[in-house]
């Protein structure tokens, strides 16, 4: 197996070559055959990354040890959803991963433009082609995830850190990535669009949907990092400037400067160089982020560690990305000319710029700092570091600028705004900062940065909400609907103007979320049994200390009481969880509290456990939750700005609003899923009952049946999750007393559920085996058919322009409605 | 064009020279030295006081802690030099003897004053999986 991933990755190789050859050379001789055939390259490149990926998670599965990246990534005792995720745990899998996305993506992209964008196709598919030969390229001379070992291979694996056993190593790293990946496309298409010299506004379209998917999944990927450090590393915080966060953050910056200037470009026609320039500075910061993190030139808690050569083959590539790139913008200068001057300072576009400004300065100001001590080590000797103080005293003051102007800048008009334009949009906006800052002013509240934030997150949600009502009214009274049907009917109206408006109102949700931070509140004592420690209106009181083992951990836990203003409210059970050959690494488990003005965050640090003593680290953060709050608003207005353009026809088309929504609510899902995991399991007495197998066919049994009490998210019945694993244990030591084998038990559950559902993994044989596959073919089928319906959608709109009549009504609607709107403007 | 042009530049010059000079001000205090144990103990003196990243490994069976208080000393060592080491609060999981350390913190007189959750001990590594050389494997 081994030599066929391989031999892929090889075949890959010559591919990437062949597609990039066949498309530059078909578009130069404008022959249509090689074009397709590079097309055709393209799309085979994805399904070999596709057959590498399936070879290396089946020798993941299967636990082939043999290759040397499987044994150290997984070991036999792994759950399969981890097994699966060892895949991007290390270096090499990651960069095939990274190819993976890729080549999917990019296919998908060429295959939805093939015909808009005919003639920067070729482009498109050579830039991709020889990004993703690069990376091929490093896997096949340098990090090969298919080495074997020459000797005799170990029996069993190191295994994945258990710091990365947990939900979010299963989707937080695919979600970054996603959202690196698909920052290509937008660069691909720029760079297409300027070696063509097709450099009208068009190459904007396709790009501006790829970043603002990409902005989605990065977004997401950051917001599930910081979830996973609150939840899991336990300190407290979940923002720490660390270089690896920090990666992730640049393109971000970049991608969000290019999605507001985009608008200044489609509107005014200004800025075109300088949102070329945004499209290739945000991917060339993805692979710098890379980089960074691959190749140990900063040091990090992430880090992958040192290595010179990565280093090296990663600088080229920059190198020539850079030259590349901007070799083509200042070739074509000429053709970006802006087609109109800058008017005024007080104008959209001023506002806009001001923003691009400050983000653009915030992505230079972090990855500086992140390099301040390689450069600093460079230029003079001396290793200095910065730590997050330094980041913060820069970044809150920019974030509280970035945020004034999220409340100015949609009120301003392009162009110019009169006086009494703008006394009319910021009365109310500027009424709501005064009030709400004389009223925290009065409650004493710090001013400077709380404070602030709180008066301008005030301000800016008036804005949002003034935009919303004004907006409503003018369509009610031009289409005699009521408000409600009118607000809607606006939305679809213009989704991404007012899609943005509602991923502002997410932004400001996470900005209330950050504001908290400065009301942060912490204590650590060392415990006796019965000793109380108290930490703003909360107090815990040290209960007991428990050792528990399973068949894959030691677990040691606190038993605290929690008092709110001296009531008992209940109890936190937070925990260290010491996996088997893992010993130094111990886990920490995090008890939370969650409210949604503060949480209570409780910290087992350290324990004596003959003296029962424990130290707790407790702290109070208030309004944390307001952040991954924000992220679900904020992805529910990109949901809506990503809707295709022509899909709702008129507000009254609500299929597609109910996949946006669906889509939405997923995302959502997705991430209030990790609180449903790690809501904290009541453990009746009769679960500590029994805490060690009997027999080794006990003890395996244990790890194969699987909880079906509903709520325990198929943990295994070993893993003492509650009360019902505890029943289900019961049962099986009856079993096993009246001598029947594994099999005739496995029969008795499944008659028991009716299903092989208890089953931890199906029973592996013959038809069974299909049911591996079960779970990926229904992933793949339901991507499949989303894709299938949503081009479905977007080309029946562009073939039938909607029923006759309709159209005709919806354009005299359409003209009046937008003659209204732009007074508004 | 060119007054536009002279508005422009001088925007970005005045711009260009606030920021910098936030940022050179701002650097001097947000800073720290990042050093070993032995550039810092070869010449003590010359080091009291200063704020500083401070590297090396816990020297084996130094780790004193005061019963039933969060109190710790402790001796960090790198090339042969040894300093002594005060901190009072949480020890991460993997900070034992022989670990490899870096401790925020300040030189004086008598040792090297850690601040609050200034002790970081380095795991192996969180993704790649320890290689010291001699050990076969791996």
């Amino acid at each position: 197996m081994p030599a066929l991933g391989t031999f892929v990755l090889l075949t890959a190789f010559v591919t990437c070559a062949y597609a990039i050859a066949a498309s530059v050379a078909g578009a130069r001789r404008r022959s249509t055959r090689l074009v397709e055939s590079g097309i055709g390259a393209f799309y085979f490149l994805a399904a070999l990354m596709t057959v590498a990926s399936a070879v290396l998670i089946h020798a993941f599965v299967t636990g082939n040890y043999a290759i040397k990246y499987v044994q150290r990534y997984s070991d036999t005792a792994q759950p399969l959803a981890y097994k699966i995720a060892s895949y991007w745990g290390g270096l090499d899998g990651s960069i095939m991963f990274w190819v993976f996305l890729l080549s999917i993506f990019g296919s998908v992209a060429i295959y939805v433009n093939r015909d808009r964008h005919r003639e920067l196709i070729p482009y498109v598919v050579s830039v991709i082609a020889a990004t993703e030969m690069f990376f091929i390229f490093l896997m096949i001379i340098h990090k090969n995830p298919f080495s074997t070992f020459l000797t005799t291979p170990p029996a069993d694996g190191a295994g994945l850190t258990p710091l990365l056993q947990n939900f979010y190593m299963a989707i937080h790293p695919p979600s970054m990535y996603v959202g690196f990946v698909a920052m290509t496309v937008p660069f691909a298409f720029g760079i297409a669009a300027l070696v063509t010299g097709h450099l009208d506004d068009a190459w904007l379209r396709a790009v501006r949907r790829w970043t603002m998917l990409g902005w989605l999944f990065l977004s997401f990927g950051l917001t599930l990092g910081m979830l996973w450090a609150y939840e899991e590393l336990g300190w407290g915080g979940y923002w720490m400037w660390d270089p690896v966060e920090n990666a992730g953050l640049l393109p971000w910056f970049t991608a969000t400067a290019f999605l507001h200037s985009v608008r200044v470009q489609e509107q005014r026609g200004m800025l075109r160089v300088w949102n070329v320039t945004l499209v290739i500075v945000t991917f060339f910061l993805t692979i710098f982020g890379t980089f960074m993190t691959r190749s140990g030139v900063v040091q990090s808690v992430h880090a992958f560690g040192e290595d010179r050569e990565l280093a090296l083959l990663f600088t080229i590539f920059m190198v020539f990305i850079l030259t590349f790139s901007f070799g083509w913008v200042i070739y074509r200068l000429p053709l970006l000319r802006s087609r109109h001057e800058f008017d005024s300072f007080v104008s959209r576009e001023a506002a806009f710029l001001a923003n691009n400004w400050i983000l653009l300065f915030s992505a230079f100001f972090v990855l500086f700092a992140t390099m301040f001590p390689t450069l600093s080590e460079a230029v003079t000797g001396e290793r200095l570091t910065v730590a997050a103080p330094f980041f913060n005293r820069w970044m809150l003051p920019i974030g509280l600028i970035l945020l004034t102007l999220t409340g100015i800048g949609p009120l301003l008009a392009w162009r110019k705004s009169t006086v009494s334009n703008l006394v009319y949009q910021l009365k109310w906006p500027v009424l709501a900062f005064v009030v709400t800052a004389g009223a925290l002013y009065a409650l004493g509240v710090r001013v400077w940065s709380s404070g602030t934030c709180f008066a301008l997150c005030a301000m800016v949600l008036t804005t949002i909400i003034q935009e919303f009502v004004r907006g409503a009214q003018v369509r009610r009274d031009a289409t005699g609907t009521d408000i409600f049907t009118a607000l809607i009917g606006l939305v679809g109206r213009s989704k991404r103007r007012y899609g943005g408006y509602i991923v502002h109102v997410g932004i400001v949700l996470m900005f209330l979320g950050f504001a908290g931070e400065g009301f942060k509140q912490e204590e650590q004592a060392l415990m006796k049994v019965g000793e109380q420690l108290t930490v703003g209106h909360f107090a815990i009181r040290h209960d007991a200390l428990r050792v528990t083992n399973d068949s894959q951990k030691q677990m040691v836990t606190g038993h605290v009481s929690v008092y709110e203003d001296g009531e008992l409210v209940g109890s936190l059970e937070p925990a260290k969880w010491y996996f088997n050959k893992r010993e130094e690494e111990p886990t920490t488990e995090v008890a939370i509290r969650r409210a949604i003005t503060e949480d209570l965050y409780v910290v087992l640090a350290g324990f004596d456990a003959s003296a029962q003593t424990a130290t707790y680290t407790v702290t109070i953060n208030p309004l944390v939750n307001w952040i991954w709050l924000g992220f679900g608003i904020m992805a529910l207005g990109t949901g809506i700005a990503l809707l295709p353009e022509r899909a709702i026809a008129f507000a009254t088309s609500s299929v597609p609003a109910g996949a946006a929504g669906a889509t939405t609510s997923l995302l959502v899902l997705l991430l209030l899923l990790p609180s449903a995991v790690h809501a904290q399991h009541v453990e009746s007495p009769e679960a500590r009952r029994t805490t060690a197998a009997r027999t080794p066919l006990e003890k395996e049994l244990w790890r194969e049946l699987i909880c079906m009490c509903g709520t325990c998210g198929r943990k295994r019945i070993g893993d003492f999750c509650c009360s019902h694993a505890a029943k289900m244990r019961f049962e099986v030591a009856k079993l096993l007393d009246e001598g029947k084998t594994r099999d005739e038990i496995y029969q008795y559950f499944i008659a028991q559920y009716g299903s092989q559902e208890p089953l931890g993994a199906p029973i592996d044989k013959g038809f069974n085996r299909l049911a591996w596959l079960f779970p990926y073919l229904v992933g793949a089928s339901g991507a499949v058919a989303v894709a299938f319906v949503a081009m479905r959608w977007s080309r029946r709109e562009e073939e039938t322009p909607a029923v006759a009549g309709a159209t005709a009504e919806d354009a005299s609607l359409r003209s009046r409605l937008d003659d209204e709107l732009r007074d508004l403007d | 064009m060119k007054p536009r042009t002279i508005k422009i530049a001088a925007t970005a010059a005045v711009l260009v020279a606030a920021l910098s000079g936030l940022m050179y001000t701002t650097l001097s205090e947000g800073t720290e030295y990042y050093k070993h144990v032995d550039e810092v103990m070869s010449d003590p003196t010359a080091w009291q006081g200063k704020r500083m990243s401070l590297h090396g490994y816990v020297v084996d069976k130094s780790i004193f802690a005061k019963p039933d208080t969060l109190e710790y000393r402790f001796q960090i060592q790198s090339k042969g030099k040894v300093v002594a080491a005060r901190y009072t609060g949480v020890m991460p999981d993997t900070f034992k003897d022989g670990s490899e350390v870096v401790l925020k913190g300040q030189l004086g007189p008598h040792g090297f004053d850690v601040s609050p959750n200034g002790v970081m001990a380095k795991c192996p590594s969180k993704y790649e999986a320890s290689r010291t050389p001699g050990t076969p494997g791996i």
